[in-house]
């Protein structure tokens, strides 16, 4: 059963561009328009904010029965467009249509009336009340006088719908994995009769293993006649589920096309409008004295006696899935953890974890995988941001020496390159990929022999950005550097890890050269006890 | 050159940027429409440009307006308020009152140091202990003010002689508290503008976890805030009573709320990271004038307690609209 309805993310990711899912014959057709009924359509749609115009003529089919993937850059549409569909933003031009007829969607009440759902990535669920609850909470199919045994009866439909059966009606949501969750807030949409469920980016905070229940739920709610708009900018996922795709750049759709026949560095020149450069840097060409030794590192509940060692001038990748402890041991080495544990050395001096102050000092930067929460200080100005951990270079007796400081600011703006001329603006008004150069540029050029921590260095960067956040990472490396990531991001981690440590429930699995690792390898690593796997 | 690095509001106090959104503007238009109005009134109100209310008016104003500039560093830091600087005001007034027969010098800096190491206790719970704000200011409230009853026996203090007459007097013609005040809000804003501590305020205030993992000492830098509020305070109190030449519990009863209320309404963030005490000082005259308009206009105390808490109300949803745009 699931491997009939199952899709193996491994081998989709493995298996380059070659999609695994039987699609049926209505995934093919690709005349815009179609004569298939469509469930929801969208004509010359057109919104500007100010000067600046966010989706220009778009005009899409989506039909039913269909997964749908859009694609492109942070800042190419797609939010505009989810938005428009969900009822938050009005079209300035253009109209919704719903089998067919123009309809008003004017608030997100309205679009839900109309079947337009979007899968929200949790916040939407009461964490203390139970999963049926959850699922019938603020319904309007719920009348006064209800049946609560007929109701009971539908939710566990719906869960079993989605192959998510085994989730007992009565726990609480808190007691779920985030990949349950999603499986709840999925069968809360289908029992309000969702006919379009949109979902932007899913699988960001979920296992591999998660990620194919919901794969598998998706394909469940296709054969029930409903389709499913899919945002993403994991293409592999893309491949995985998607019938076809459309394309979007700079606000207008480039194309929607079937994904049979294009491959993946097609698509990626589709969504950037130009050839993708290569997208991962050459590895480490040098490799200098150990900059950082843990031994024995463990944190309470999360990580047992972790070990490993970098080396200046190398790129160290900690492979791991949420959960595994991975990010956990990045954050404990920029002690930001407080009860963590074990012998750490610093360019042969012992360092004790547990203040970010201490290794600050030491010339430990972090650059979180949160950003919005821990990264950049989004109210801030972009040059305030870039010198934030070297104020008291460029300050006398406790005074700001003003000049300096702007220079300073122009200078790394330059070097991770973003625009000067952004330098008054304020972070939150950046594309997710110039924030994380804001969270970089305030960490390199520090003491000799610092040592540079990422959690998920590219988590929701757009493929264009990413590059050259890799390209970024190895010049760091170049001038002497050593840097520590962790990532559940299998493409990246090969791309980019001159060495590889493998991570499953908090234990050291694999130790890898760049020579040696391969997806298959971290794949089985981090997923390790693959007879239990579903 | 050094003007660079200050905040665009600063820099350039006559562009303010427009918001791209129809509502955000719509809320511009809110703000600048309620000042004119103000103005209007009190245009047409007979004798609120005479002398002798203008005077009036920016002597009260000065004694709120130096707790308010401390507060400033409290929300600034992104610590919402503290319910317990009008207690630390009274009680610092009552230092400086008890500690003058040994000399002004003396006890103006010990009041001062009374008044920062009141608040700088709660500076330590709050940032190192990571204790809530509002909880701890309203513990330190009961605390101070059930100590301070307790010694002094809920009487005052009035000592003998006019050793204080200096702080009566006026400074290069300005009265007094109004010099204060002055010093004060220019002082504060030279540490928030260019200073590194008032930098790393602004950091810390806007996102604590981002300022820790970015291997800066939230907790000092908070802690800092309180100190500076409890030295505005400190200020406040010292002035107070030597105005009244005593020192007492009562003085200073309700700045707290008066103080927040100029914060707020000069437009300094509640959740941090934004503000100036520039805006503060026009937050406390912009309520002063009010409160005097409605004095003029013959509105008894309670219309004029029940406008303020209307106006304030008003300025908090208009940012959280803002802020949500």
């Amino acid at each position: 059963m699931a491997k009939k309805s199952g899709v193996n993310v491994t081998a989709a990711y493995t298996a380059e561009a070659v999609p695994l899912v039987a699609r049926d014959a209505a995934a093919d057709r690709d005349e815009p328009g179609g004569n298939v009924a469509s469930a929801v359509a969208v004509r010359h749609l057109s919104k500007s904010f100010g000067p600046i115009a966010a989706l220009k003529d778009v005009s899409l089919d989506i039909g039913s029965g269909e997964i749908r993937g859009i694609c492109g850059e942070n800042g190419a549409g797609k939010s505009t467009l989810v938005k428009i569909l969900t009822g938050v933003y009005r079209p300035d031009a253009g109209n919704v249509l719903i089998g067919g007829a123009a309809v008003s969607v004017a608030t997100p009440r309205q679009a839900q009336e109309l079947g337009i759902a979007i899968v929200a990535q949790e916040l939407s669920l009461c964490p203390d009340l139970s999963v049926e609850d959850n699922i019938w909470l603020g319904s309007l199919h719920v009348p006064f006088l209800h049946k609560r045994p007929d109701l009971r009866r539908r939710a566990a439909e719906a869960l079993a719908l989605l192959g998510a059966g085994h989730i007992d009606l009565d726990t609480p949501v808190t007691n779920l994995s985030m990949g349950e969750r999603q499986l709840v807030e999925i069968a809360r949409l289908l029992t309000r009769d969702a006919r379009v469920l949109i979902l932007d980016e899913p699988t960001a905070t979920l296992t591999d293993i998660e990620i194919e229940r919901i794969f598998a739920a998706l394909l469940a709610v296709k054969r029930e006649g409903r389709s499913v708009v899919y945002i993403t900018h994991r293409l592999a996922e893309v491949y995985a589920i998607c019938d076809r795709v459309s394309v979007l750049r700079n606000g207008e759709l480039v194309t929607t096309t079937s994904l049979k026949g294009l491959d993946r560095s097609a698509l990626i020149e589709l969504m950037l409008g130009r050839p993708s450069d290569e997208m991962y840097p050459e590895e480490a060409r040098a490799r200098g004295a150990p900059a950082l030794v843990v031994e024995g590192m463990s944190l309470p509940g999360i990580v047992n006696d972790f070990s490993m060692k970098v080396h200046r001038g190398e790129i160290l990748c900690i492979a791991g899935q949420v959960g595994s402890g991975a990010a956990e041991i990045v954050a404990a080495l920029a002690g930001l953890v407080h009860d963590a544990g074990g012998r750490v050395t610093v360019n042969g001096r012992p360092l004790k974890l547990g203040s970010s102050v201490r290794a600050a000092q030491r010339g430990i930067m972090f650059v979180s995988g949160d950003r919005a929460a821990e990264g950049v200080f989004r109210r801030l100005s972009v040059l305030q941001n870039l010198v934030a951990t070297r104020l008291r270079d460029h300050s006398l007796l406790g005074f700001l020496r003003g000049g300096a400081l702007r220079k300073a600011a122009a200078h790394l703006a330059a070097r991770v390159g973003i625009d000067r001329r952004r330098l008054n603006a304020r972070a939150e008004e950046l594309s997710g990929g110039n924030q994380q150069k804001l969270a970089f540029g305030r960490s390199i050029e520090r003491q000799a022999g610092a040592i540079l921590l990422m959690n998920e260095p590219t988590r929701g960067i757009d493929v264009g950005a990413r590059a050259e956040i890799y390209r970024l990472m190895r010049g760091f490396c170049e001038d002497g550097y050593a840097l520590v990531m962790a990532s559940s991001d299998l493409e990246e981690i090969v791309g980019v890890g001159d060495v590889v440590i493998t991570l499953y429930r908090g234990r050291r699995i694999g130790h890898y050269r760049r020579s040696e690792v391969s997806m298959h390898r971290i794949v089985a690593d981090i997923t390790h006890p693959r007879e239990t796997t579903p | 050159m050094t003007d660079q690095v200050l905040p665009t509001a600063l820099r350039y106090p006559w562009r303010v940027p427009l918001p791209h959104s129809r509502r955000g503007r719509t809320l511009v238009a809110i703000r600048v429409a309620a000042l004119l109005a103000l103005i209007a009134i009190a245009a047409a109100t007979p004798g609120f440009f005479t002398a002798v209310s203008l005077f009036s008016l920016l002597n009260t104003t000065s004694f709120i307006g130096c707790v308010a500039v401390g507060m400033t560093f409290i929300t600034l830091s992104g610590n919402i308020m503290s319910f317990a600087l009008s207690v630390t005001l009274s009680t610092s007034g009552i230092v400086f009152m008890a500690v003058l027969p040994w000399g002004l010098p003396i006890a103006f800096l010990v009041a001062l140091a009374f008044g920062a190491g009141l608040t700088g206790i709660q500076g330590v719970a709050v940032g190192y202990f990571r204790a809530n704000p509002v909880i701890v200011s309203m513990a330190a409230l009961a605390l101070i003010t059930g100590g301070a009853t307790l010694i002094t026996q809920g009487q005052g203090v009035y000592p003998q002689g006019d050793a204080a007459a200096a702080l009566k007097g006026r400074l290069l013609g300005i009265p007094m508290p109004l010099a204060a005040f002055i010093l004060t809000v220019v002082l504060a804003q030279i540490v928030l503008s260019f200073t590194r501590f008032g930098r790393q305020l602004y950091m810390v205030g806007s996102n604590w976890r981002a300022a820790l993992a970015a291997g800066l000492d939230p907790a000092r830098i908070v802690l800092g805030a309180y100190i500076v509020a409890g030295l505005c305070t400190a200020l406040a109190g010292i002035l107070m009573a030597a105005r009244y030449s005593s020192g007492d519990l009562e003085l200073g009863l309700g700045y707290d709320y008066s103080a927040i209320s100029a914060v707020l309404v000069g437009g300094t963030a509640i959740s941090g990271g934004e503000g100036s005490a520039i805006r503060s000082l026009v937050g406390a005259f912009l309520i002063a004038v009010c409160q005097v308009l409605l004095l003029l206009h013959g509105f008894s105390t309670q219309i004029q307690y029940l406008a303020i808490g209307v106006i304030v109300l008003f300025v908090i949803m208009l940012q959280t609209l803002a802020d949500a745009d």
